[in-house]
């Protein structure tokens, strides 16, 4: 089956084939886990090196579990990030500590200077806003709004139900809100269009 | 609506952290890749046995199962012992058999009916 339309398989459906010996298969999983592993990696550690290992480590312990994949046992999704998570607090006690430094961010090239200095304001801002939040209610809002999962799968990730996820996305968004509202003149907080 | 407005706003606040999310590395993926197929290369030899196993019980099965192929390893050695080592008196033997077959005794099952006489007529 052409790359493009294993595109279409679920992260399962994916797995299998990996597990039967189709390499095309890992490739496609790679692609599109990959990113997310690393961002939650980032986000707990702050430090790409560190971050890199965990997501290289994540997907490793994935590909020796993929013959013992049971179909319709968990979201592989799920079941990553909640490797990840441990990773990461292994980690984090090996080290005693996270680095808040910044992190080396992509740059859009076709933003002007001024611009990406706003974003890299509004960024920084939003990440010590979040880093102040309870860690339920960021780890919420952060599964919702920055890796874009929905509420269903965030229930599963986090263990809890899905209205406890929406109240927790709303609690905490409440409290970005007004955080970040004290900066609103300095860091332009709306679009540009007032 | 204050509160609607600034939760709105904090679209602008998420919208730039998905920007600055980290994308990996050609040299990361690179590993991911050489860990899937090294990993993923184990797969295919307990596969590999598997697949072996199953032609064997196949072939087995197309025989009739151990015993006759049992019987079947048992005249190959035999015939490669004979070819080897033949009996002194293998040759004579074998003159006797094809005479048997270009000389086959008639027996007359029915004496008095002709049937020994149905070859000749149909020379």
């Amino acid at each position: 089956m052409p790359y493009d339309a294993m595109d279409e398989l679920s992260d399962e459906s994916l797995l299998v084939r990996y597990a039967g010996g189709d390499a095309v298969a890992a490739r496609v999983l790679m692609a599109r886990l990959a990113p997310r592993i690393l961002a939650q990696a980032t986000r707990r550690l702050g430090i790409r090196a560190e971050a890199e290992d965990v997501t290289q480590e994540a997907m490793l312990r994935l590909w020796k579990v993929a013959p013992r994949w049971e179909p319709g046992s968990a979201r592989v999704s799920t079941w990553l990030y909640r490797v990840v998570a441990n990773l990461c607090t292994d980690r984090q006690r090996r080290t005693r500590g996270v680095a808040l430094s910044a992190v080396a961010e992509p740059v859009d090239p076709a933003a002007g200077v001024e611009e990406r200095m706003q974003d890299d304001a509004r960024a920084e801002a939003l990440r010590a806003a979040l880093a102040r939040l309870p860690a339920r209610q960021r780890e919420a809002v952060e599964l919702r709004h920055i890796d874009g999962l929905a509420n269903p799968e965030i229930a599963e990730i986090m263990d809890t139900g899905i209205e406890a996820v929406e109240s927790l996305i709303a609690r905490g968004k409440r409290t970005l809100a007004a955080d970040l509202s004290q900066r609103k003149d300095e860091l332009g907080y709306t679009d540009g269009s007032q | 609506m204050a509160a609607n407005d600034d939760q709105r706003d904090l679209d602008v606040f998420f919208e730039a952290a998905r920007e600055r999310t980290p994308v990996p590395s050609a040299a990361l993926l690179a590993r991911i890749a050489a860990d899937a197929d090294a990993t993923q290369a184990g797969f295919g030899v307990r596969a590999h046995a598997r697949r072996s196993s199953g032609r064997l019980r196949q072939f087995l099965d197309a025989l009739g199962g151990w015993p006759a192929a049992a019987g079947l390893a048992a005249a190959t050695l035999a015939g490669m012992w004979i070819g080897f080592d033949p009996p002194g008196d293998l040759e004579a033997r074998a003159r006797d058999a094809l005479d048997l077959v270009q000389n086959p005794h008639v027996i007359d099952i029915m004496p008095g009916t002709g049937l020994d006489l149905i070859g000749e007529a149909s020379l």
